[in-house]
């Protein structure tokens, strides 16, 4: 596989901690930890495959760490990058912006022309809103710590198991 | 999310940047160092920190032009304000009080700053009420053509409010040009947001009103703050409708002084709203992005701090407010009437009924004054006017722009006039109030907040409306068609309550209340719009000035003060006594309650030394007990007798005619108590 980072920050528990696991499933030493906390352009253009941890935050935010960044990735050209995202939500707490930021992040990255990979179904999820959501599926992985953590390890073990496929 | 960037950290000029970051710094210094007034018992004893609302703030006041717009504030609003250009030391002037403070002289509470000369409305404490006079206001702008937008702005818990609802549903149905604000902040107090509405976005709740646009923007951030508020703008501009910008907020401190937000915020939550800080991200971005150096942005900062120094020092040393200036602004001075000083007329023609007498007033004032408006529920349908028929014929003769009708919602009729006459002291504004006065409660709120923004503001906005009331009983109208409410209205300084009983005294005080600056509450005894006994003469350019009481029979055994539908009894009464040559009794028409003339009570009660107080509302707790009270006090030796009073049982007013007739007043309860009376 080729040059492949998950950038998360570092500052968070609940995205690290699936950020962990994601790793392991590849295996560790194909990805690098890259924090989102002090990610520059230059450190975000050195991969071509990336996996990016964006949660959502205060209906339907991105949180600080992506939110400024984005004045940079809006100029920046992805033409030939393959990412990831895999989001954090809380589907009761926040039906009608459930995995928001994951979908805003989508946008921004899309219309710089990174190509998105690692749809899930939206099956499994009971929510009413989200920007994450095309058609039947999220625009990455969906994970809700608050509210159906059980399902964390093997979310993550399928997802992977699908990334592998997209990523080269 | 507006659809523009217009304004963003790679491309909007340093200049630009700066002057925010000022403002920002200067806003938040103040917020950071109000607690310390109150803790010097220098003052601010209210204070609302905005601390976590500082994008839309900004970004509120920056679209502010305070030539063409209006802006209605809230108490969180500290950098809205600093941000439409109220300076610091004009902040702290408001903070602690000070009688050089630009939104009142201290008369309203800390943290609520305003600046009237400017369109920075002094708003109510009363959450949320303002959209009434934003739509208000936005009615006139348009009925001007006038450029420019009304911006609201409160706290998303407080849309729960009524009357909110009614605001806006007013502005869309109008198409009024306003920007409602909604600072969401997650809590109204302790109260999270989720016990208010049932979408986590109050805003949405608004949905399918039409002619009304949702933004939704991060209030955190300042350029998804200004791109929300400038695409906001332009939006009402150009399609004339309102529309709603909902902003994301946090609020890192407690409510206020008075709250203590650990109670009921967990540490991780406590945590996190700082970490969120919004000028802290608005410093990071400018770094990030290498806009400002750490200097530059240093050597902002020392600027604010100095001059949030320099503030503090004008602001200390400015003067007090004056404890013997309580009564000034109390309520404006009335129009003087040069002809007609004391309300008295020698006319003589044919007689005209009460409600001809309202008709062509009101008529004649319109033709007068072309800046004069009235609306109410029911006032104009083709041949309809009014449900008494008393705004017969107006629209016809004066427009649908000038006379039109009201949604069912008081509340709107009250707040609207309040908004509408703060566009130009020159309008006048007449409103149906209700349809009877027993609709008039849901006013109540209006109403108050009306009653003190004259004295609030220091004379700065006086609200120049009549509010008419179709009052009272007689005419088997049940519990909700019955109600004579002017022993509540009374209650309140800074609004005139009048109630004439005849033809000319009505159109006289119906004059002099549309010429006047105030508020006037004009109660009509409906149950005397077309009766013969209360039709008079009317000179065509009568006046009756507020204070002036009429005798309406001469005597010298006993007086009757009274007023509304008891006066036309009282003279029968006297009438009767006179021709039976029992007793000669005094009847005094009060007209006016407040003002109340005083002098004319103090005359007549020195002539007969007997006094029976008549009206038709309850006894307990009725207007007459301030007459009678004040009697006590003032001609205590004058009299030679009790002060004796007859109204209505304490009940409400029934039905059915006999339960009506055993509860309100009539001639036979008056007579036997002037008979008890007399015997003294
Ligand atoms: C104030 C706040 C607002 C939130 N808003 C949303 C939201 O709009 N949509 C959503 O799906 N989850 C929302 N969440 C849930 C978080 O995304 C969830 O707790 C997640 O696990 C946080 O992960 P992190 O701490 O690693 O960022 C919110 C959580 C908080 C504390
Ligand atoms: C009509 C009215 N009811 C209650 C209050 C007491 N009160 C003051 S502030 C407040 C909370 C308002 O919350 P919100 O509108 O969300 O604004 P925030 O203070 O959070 O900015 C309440 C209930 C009031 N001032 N006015």
């Amino acid at each position: 596989m080729k040059k492949t980072a998950i950038i998360y920050s570092f500052n968070t528990k609940k995205t690290a901690k699936i950020a962990e696991r994601i790793k392991e499933a590849f295996n560790d030493d194909q990805v690098e930890m890259v924090n989102a906390e002090d990610i520059t352009e230059e450190k975000f253009l050195a991969y071509d495959q990336i996996i990016m941890g964006v949660s959502t935050w205060f209906d339907g935010e991105l949180p600080n760490h992506w939110d400024e960044f984005v004045p940079a990735l809006e100029e920046m050209d992805l033409k030939g990058k393959k990412i990831a995202l895999f989001g954090l939500g809380d589907q009761v707490g926040y039906p009608e912006n459930f995995l928001d930021g994951l979908g805003i992040m989508a946008e921004v990255l899309e219309a710089q022309g990174a190509e998105l990979v690692g749809f899930t179904p939206v099956e499994g999820y009971t929510f009413e809103r989200s920007r994450a959501r095309r058609g039947d599926e999220f625009l990455g992985l969906a994970i809700d710590y608050e509210n159906q953590g059980s399902m964390n390890k093997e979310r993550v073990a399928a997802w992977v198991d699908q990334l592998r496929k997209s990523f080269n | 999310m507006a659809e523009k960037k217009q304004y963003s950290i790679k491309h909007t000029d340093k200049e630009t940047l700066a002057r925010w970051l000022k403002l920002m710094l200067v806003g938040r210094a103040i917020d950071d160092r109000a607690p310390n007034y109150l803790k010097q018992a220098i003052g601010w004893s209210y204070h609302a920190p905005y601390a976590g609302h500082d994008g839309i703030q900004l970004a509120i006041g920056q679209v502010f032009d305070r030539e063409n717009d209006h802006l209605f504030p809230y108490y969180r609003d500290m950098l809205t304000a600093h941000s439409a250009g109220i300076t610091a030391e004009e902040l702290i002037l408001n903070g602690i009080s000070k009688d050089t403070d630009v939104a009142g002289g201290g008369r309203h509470m800390s943290n609520h700053f305003a600046k009237p000369e400017w369109n920075i409305h002094n708003t109510s404490s009363c959450t949320g009420n303002h959209t009434q006079h934003a739509a208000g206001l936005a009615r006139a702008l348009k009925k001007y053509k006038f450029p420019g937008v009304v911006i609201s702005s409160q706290g998303e818990s407080s849309v729960s409010e009524g009357y909110v609802y009614e605001a806006i549903n007013g502005a869309s149905n109008e198409r009024l040009p306003v920007i409602f604000v909604f600072q969401d902040n997650g809590y109204g107090i302790s109260v999270p947001k989720a016990d208010q509405t049932a979408n986590r976005k109050v805003a949405d709740n608004f949905s399918g009103f039409k002619y009304l646009k949702i933004y939704h923007c991060n209030g955190k951030d300042v350029f998804d703050s200004m791109n929300t508020m400038a695409e906001a703008k332009q939006y009402v501009i150009d399609h004339e409708t309102p529309v709603i910008v909902q902003a994301n907020c946090i609020r890192i401190h407690s409510h206020s002084n008075s709250d203590r937000h650990e109670l009921y915020r967990d540490d991780y939550e406590l945590n996190y709203v700082q970490e969120y800080d919004p000028l802290a991200k608005f410093r990071r971005l400018l770094l990030r992005y290498e806009r400002f150096t750490e200097e530059e942005i240093e050597a902002l900062e020392n600027e604010a701090k100095e001059e949030v120094k320099a503030a503090h020092k004008a602001a200390m040393s400015a003067p007090d407010p004056d404890p013997d200036s309580i009564h000034d602004f109390v309520v404006p001075e009335p129009y003087i009437s040069e002809k007609y000083p004391e309300g008295l007329h020698q006319h003589e023609g044919e007689p005209k009924k009460l409600i001809e007498a309202l008709n062509e007033t009101l008529k004649a004032e319109f033709r007068h004054n072309p800046d004069t408006y009235i609306w109410g529920q029911d006032i104009a349908y083709k041949e309809k006017g009014g449900i008494f028929n008393v705004t017969k014929g107006m629209q016809q003769e004066f427009g649908k722009e000038r006379v039109f009708n009201a949604p069912i919602a008081e509340d709107y009729i009250v707040g609207t006039a309040n908004g509408m006459s703060r566009f130009n002291d020159k309008l006048r504004i007449v409103v149906e109030g209700a349809e009877f006065a027993d609709y008039f409660w849901p006013a109540m709120e209006q109403l108050v907040e009306t009653s003190h923004d004259y004295w609030r503001t220091k004379g700065q906005f006086s609200p120049n409306i009549t509010i008419r009331l179709a009052s009272g009983g007689y005419i088997g109208g049940g519990l909700y068609h019955s109600q004579t409410i002017e022993g509540a209205l009374t209650t309140f300084p800074g609004i005139r309550v009048v109630y004439p009983s005849y033809a000319d005294d009505a159109a006289g005080l119906l004059r002099t209340s549309i010429r006047s600056r105030g508020t006037t509450l004009f109660l009509e005894p409906k149950a005397l719009y077309n009766a013969p006994k209360t039709a008079t003469p009317i000179p065509d350019d009568f006046e009756v000035p507020f204070g002036k009481a009429r005798i309406r029979r001469e005597g010298t055994d006993l007086s009757i003060i009274t007023y509304g539908n008891t006066t036309p009894m009282c003279v029968e009464l006297a009438d009767q006594f006179r021709e039976e040559g029992k007793a000669e009794l005094e009847v005094l028409d009060l007209r006016s309650l407040s003002p109340l003339d005083t002098e004319a009570i103090l005359r007549t009660v020195k002539k007969t030394g007997k006094v029976l107080v008549v009206h038709e509302d309850k006894v307990f707790g009725g207007f007459g007990g301030e007459v009678a009270a004040w009697i006590m006090e003032e001609a205590f030796e004058y009299l030679d007798g009790p002060v004796k009073r007859v109204g209505s049982a304490f009940t409400p007013v029934g039905f059915s005619r006999i339960l009506e007739k055993a509860i309100l007043p009539d001639i036979k309860r008056i007579e036997s108590a002037v008979s008890e009376l007399l015997k003294y």
